[in-house]
């Protein structure tokens, strides 16, 4: 390959002067004229009828311009979101389902009139049996959450795996994997059971959901929203208002993170209906709390049936995964497929027998988390590949090592092979922590490998690259930044098809009128994707510009070659522009080229497409326990992650110690804690997330570029993957230390000090 | 010095990234209100609401602040400075500027202004921080997407890149 010139190099990120200058804007800062304030009016109750709600006295509010509730939802063709299945009203007409389900909404001049109009609305429960967890929600008598029938669709699947709405009573969606057959567990010289059990948490994206949306006259409506998939969201709102999709402006500014939260609808709806009601733009920003009342991650409990051979060979594994999907099903399908899928890790097995259920209970919304499912496969079956390992006397590593697949070699039958040498990601980890050197006093020392399929499922992609008469490069695409420095990776391969510098390339400001379709960003598919669209159009444009300059200096392409909007022709340097403006006139011209990509459909791929890549993370941790207390500290935490190429190395650096660290807060302490169906930690004070303190003495993440990813030059996605393995190699090295199993997250002083109590009782 | 308000307005007379400012309010007015939509300064972001992420923090006469918890009249004779005028008036970044850029210390950038602001402040107190007291100052504040390891090196390096310019001077 030629050297890179803009790929990998040492330079600060595109954003870098924007956001450490405070003027880079994000949707919380967008203003209008007229521009009214939202508040939502929220549920006390877990489960409830609603016979009334009176909004007499609130609309008398001075300053208070509309005041809607369930009722108005009547002029709304149909008022209810989520992806596979549309089960979430607007606003609550006849029931509410979670305690800050939405039941109202005010418009007024200022938030203060808004919040004062929320306060004077007189609402009639009647309270209904609650589901607040999944043991409640899976009983026999337990209530139903939705007695009519789901309004939803099941994707189509290919081999092996297959999908079900509402198989039972409150389980919104089933995913189905099979593969082998049932037989190899009789083979299995030893078969092992265990279940675990993984806590929830909530995003704490700092940047709340928010949005700012005007109903123009004549239907036309424009939103600017904090939102990671602009393009869906438009759909989905031209679905629910019954409007066309080309009457409907989404534009998405910097978004001040989301870690899968800001998919779909969030604050849009609301907002929009009081624009409608009021003809004012409508800004409805939510608080911190009502953040954690809005959407979650999956609470799971997995139970995983393992089979060996005599030499520790994985054989069979038969997995039961039931996720908390709260009240609504949001993204549970799609994370129900993902756990379901991933259980397997990055092992090869004769039989795999996974279903994976999502649970509707009487709390928040779980949906799209960082991860995907994955977290919780990862936790159960890391977990358990160390459980067998000591059970048999084998080295957890070794036993690893035995059965990682190879690179290459597909996951299941029908799917990509892995794009990345385990065993040498494995062996940086464990190197890293000192894994093969003797331990010190009170240490242990725990591994672990995370593995999810990255990229989406089936996503098509498109992008644009523009060049003006001087050679100022336009990127235009539907990737949204959102922290993890998308804008800069994508302008750095255009930059680089190119031969331009870095600076000559503009990202272009998100706007769904103008910039070409993308179905998201999510499930790490920004490189892996979206950017082999971007470098196709790239190809496009350099090529064109190749075959003008041909033509104008009558010389073949071949000898030609493009540097910084110049043609190279041996040792004669033609500039462009004067060339551009002799063949189209002195106003110049644009080369455009347009990029396309997505996975072919393949019917013997599980999931209908193969794999885009698989996004792996090692970690290896070193822990010692106070057995006075039960505190587990986390002496060192070293993870990897393989960027295939990476495009920015103190991003992908940043990108993998923030799902580290994130992974950590899981492990030790982050979760959302429910009485019943009131949760009591839903806010800053209470929510615990880690801090610099929680810094273990040693923290490294090694970015790995192994050169085998789909992506431009090599690249694969990045982010998630670190996260995976974090909690289970903790666990692991909590084994090595004291020789107790936690099997249940958060690693808690009390869980610890049960533990150790059971382990001196001799149980 | 705080004026008593008997009518639920009041006068703030103060001083805002260098600019003498002087403007009627309510009483009751949020600082981080009073910033980012009276004085159109949106550089500062408010997170949690509650003075404990951060996002919010602003110095006044060189103490960090959270806006958030702070009423607009606590600011009353007081040097505001805001992350917009963290960088010297001629466009000069401050040492933490620069070398949160080069240290890609930020991903979403939203706690940046208010990280940029508590350091910069812990840092003019504490010229020469040795790590564990860096790790203590930037656990005040909360960054969710980094991992901090960066943020913190970052904070190492500015310190260094002012030891040797006083070096120099």
């Amino acid at each position: 390959m030629t050297e890179l010139r803009v790929i990998g190099a040492d330079v600060s990120r595109i954003d870098a002067q924007e956001k450490t200058t405070g003027r880079a804007r994000y949707t919380t800062d967008a203003t209008a004229p007229g521009m009214l304030h939202a508040k939502v009016l929220r549920s006390t109750r877990g489960h409830a009828l609603i016979h009334a709600v009176d909004v007499s006295e609130a609309r008398a509010v001075p300053g208070v311009h509309a005041v809607i509730t369930g009722a108005d939802l009547a002029e709304v063709p149909m008022p209810v979101y989520g992806y596979f299945i549309k089960d979430q009203p607007i606003l609550a007409t006849d029931r509410v389902r979670y305690e800050g389900d939405q039941i109202a909404a005010v418009a007024a001049e200022t938030e203060e009139a808004a919040q004062e109009a929320l306060r004077l609305i007189r609402v009639e429960y009647e309270d209904l049996p609650t589901a607040p967890d999944i043991d409640a929600a899976l009983a026999e008598d337990a209530p139903e959450l939705f007695p009519e029938a789901p309004m939803g669709i099941v994707p189509p699947y290919g081999k092996g795996a297959s999908g079900a709405l509402r198989p039972r009573r409150n389980v919104c969606y089933e995913f189905r994997y099979t593969t082998g057959d049932a037989s190899a567990f009789d083979g299995c010289a030893h078969v092992f059971e265990d279940e675990f059990r993984f806590s929830r948490m909530q995003h704490v994206h700092l940047e709340p959901f928010v949005s700012l949306c005007h109903w123009r006259d004549g239907d036309e409506v424009e939103i600017i929203t904090s939102c990671q998939n602009p393009f869906p969201l438009r759909k989905e709102i031209a679905r629910i208002f019954g409007l066309s999709e080309a009457r409907i402006t989404v534009k998405v500014p910097y978004v001040g993170g989301g870690f899968g939260s800001k998919n779909n609808c969030k604050t849009e709806p609301i907002a929009l209906i009081l624009s409608k009601h009021t003809g004012r733009p409508v800004r409805l920003c939510l608080t911190f709390e009502e953040c954690f009342q809005t959407n979650t991650q999956h609470a799971a409990i997995l139970k995983i049936k393992t089979g060996v051979d005599v030499d520790g060979r994985f054989v069979a594994r038969r997995a039961r995964i039931a996720l908390d999907a709260g009240a609504y099903s949001d993204a549970t399908p799609l994370v129900t497929e993902k756990a379901g899928y991933r259980i397997p890790g990055p092992y090869r097995f004769a039989h795999i027998d996974s279903v994976c259920s999502g649970v509707l209970t009487n709390t928040a919304p779980a949906g799209p988390f960082r991860g995907f499912g994955g977290t919780q496969a990862a936790w159960a079956a890391e977990s358990q590949t160390d459980m067998i390992a000591r059970r048999l006397g084998i080295d957890p590593y070794d036993m690893r090592m035995t059965n990682l697949l190879t690179l290459g070699q597909p996951f299941v039958p029908g799917e990509s092979g892995v794009d990345s040498d385990l065993r040498e990601g494995l062996d940086i980890v464990a190197d890293g922590v000192g894994y093969h050197l003797p331990r010190a006093p009170g240490r242990g020392v725990g591994l672990a490998v995370g593995f999810k399929d990255g990229g989406g499922v089936n996503k098509p992609a498109q992008a644009r690259v523009k060049v003006s008469t001087n050679g100022d490069i336009h990127l235009a695409c539907g990737t949204v930044e959102i922290g993890q420095g998308v804008r800069g990776a994508l302008s750095s391969v255009v930059a680089e098809i190119m031969g331009a510098p870095l600076g000559r390339v503009t990202y272009l400001p998100l706007d769904t009128r103008l910039t070409p379709f993308d179905q998201g960003t999510n499930a790490s598919s920004g490189i892996s994707v979206m950017g082999q669209a971007v470098e196709k159009a790239a190809r496009k444009v350099r090529d064109e510009v190749l075959a003008f300059a041909a033509h104008m200096l009558d010389a073949s392409v071949e000898v030609l070659d493009l540097e910084d909007w110049t043609i190279r022709h041996g040792n004669e340097v033609h500039p462009l522009a004067p060339m551009v403006m002799k063949y189209y006139g002195g106003t110049g011209f644009e080369f455009t080229g347009d990029g396309f990509h997505k996975a072919a459909n393949d019917h013997n791929a599980p999931l209908e497409a193969q794999c885009v890549f698989w996004e792996i993370g090692w970690a290896g941790a070193e822990v010692s326990v106070d057995e006075g207390t039960g505190l587990v500290k986390v002496h060192k935490l070293v993870v990897s992650g393989d960027a295939g190429r990476a495009i920015h190395k103190l991003v992908c650096r940043g990108q993998d110690e923030g799902a580290a660290l994130m992974g950590l807060g899981q492990a030790l302490f982050e979760r959302m804690i429910y009485d019943g169906t009131r949760l009591v930690n839903g806010e800053a004070l209470m929510y615990r997330v880690p801090l610099a303190e929680d810094l273990p003495e040693v923290f490294d993440a090694i970015t790995q570029e192994q050169g085998h990813g789909p992506g431009p030059f090599g690249a694969k996605g990045m982010g998630e993957g670190a996260m995976l393995p974090v909690a289970p190699a903790i666990a692991n090295a909590i084994h090595d230390a004291v020789g107790v199993r936690l099997t249940e997250l958060p690693i808690t002083p009390e869980r610890v000090l049960a533990a150790l109590a059971a382990r001196d009782a001799g149980c | 010095m705080t004026k008593i308000s008997t009518d639920g307005r009041i006068v703030l007379t103060c001083n805002v990234n260098g600019a003498p400012v002087e403007a009627e309010l309510p009483t009751a007015r949020v600082l981080a209100d009073f910033l980012r939509d009276d004085l159109g300064l949106q550089g500062t972001k408010v997170s949690c609401g509650r003075g404990v992420c951060g996002a919010c923090t602003v110095t006044l006469d060189g103490v960090p602040r959270a806006a958030c918890q702070a009423f607009a009249f606590e600011a009353e004779g007081a040097d505001v400075r805001t992350i917009e005028g963290l960088a010297d008036a001629d466009g000069t970044l401050h040492a933490l500027q620069t070398a949160f850029q080069a240290r890609s210390a930020f991903q979403c950038g939203f706690c940046t202004s208010g990280m940029l602001m508590l350091l910069s402040a812990k840092l003019a107190e504490t010229p020469r921080p040795d790590r564990a007291q860096v790790v203590h100052w930037v656990s005040a504040n909360i960054c969710r997407c980094t991992g901090y390891a960066l943020i913190v090196e970052a904070v190492e390096e500015a310190a260094r890149t002012l030891a040797a310019q006083e070096a120099a001077e």
